[in-house]
């Protein structure tokens, strides 16, 4: 599973430290998410997509080797 | 919210302070009364005071001490415990009791007598201790990759 929370922090302008506190996770976790080393559960998933204001799936989603 | 049954961040240096104190007072007890536990303990278990004597009532207190310690260590809550450090520390925990039955397996084939009484005695802390060094590891590890993404973002 891969996701564009990079690109959205991006046009956001918000750190990583700010997306963490706002989810209530360590900023760690947001930067193992950002890099694909992590797959968040899908409460925290639900939480990053509301602060882009989005949908889960314009945030996250799957790869062909997922299917 | 999940309940995560771990204890508060600072019962982590409480623990720390139990492990460190307890060596100076092992140290003076071996310096004061040498021959080790076993020796000490078979001399007094003849007598048929075994439960309430010094060096079982010592074992017992620094042993203790050292299982409080490592508990302490192992089961306090990190800073921010959120869902990643949670899969961390099931996983490490995960490992720890595989390597811990592992050596305990290869122990029980390989050892007998008195050698099987102190593999037992090893059992009592290994666990824990496999524990924490793996969690700290992977944490060290992730804290480095962060780090070291931050320097490829900004380069």
């Amino acid at each position: 599973m891969k996701n564009r929370i990079r690109i959205e922090r991006a046009i956001k302008e918000i750190t990583q430290a700010e997306l963490a506190g706002r989810v209530d996770v360590s900023r760690q976790t947001i930067n193992s998410i950002e890099s694909n080393r992590y797959i968040p559960s899908t409460l925290l998933a639900l939480k990053i997509a509301r602060v882009f204001g989005k949908a889960v799936e314009e945030i996250f989603y799957l790869e062909d080797s997922d299917q | 919210m999940r309940t995560n049954y771990l204890f508060p961040f600072n019962s982590r240096y409480f623990g720390i302070g139990l492990i460190l104190i307890h060596i100076p007072v092992k140290l003076l007890w071996d310096a004061s009364y040498p021959g080790g536990y076993a020796h000490q303990n078979s001399s007094s278990d003849a007598a048929g005071s075994f439960l309430f004597s010094p060096p079982h009532l010592f074992f017992i207190g620094t042993t203790l001490m050292v299982l409080v310690g490592l508990f302490l260590i192992a089961f306090s809550k990190e800073k921010v415990e959120d869902e990643q450090i949670i899969q961390l520390r099931l996983d490490s925990l995960r490992w720890s009791i595989y390597l811990n039955y592992a050596i305990l397996l290869f122990s029980l084939v390989f050892t007998r007598g008195s050698d099987s009484h102190h593999i037992l005695l090893l059992n009592i802390w290994l666990p824990l201790l496999f524990f924490i060094i793996r969690f700290q590891w992977v944490l060290y590890r992730l804290n480095r990759s962060a780090q070291s993404n931050d320097t490829d973002t900004h380069q």
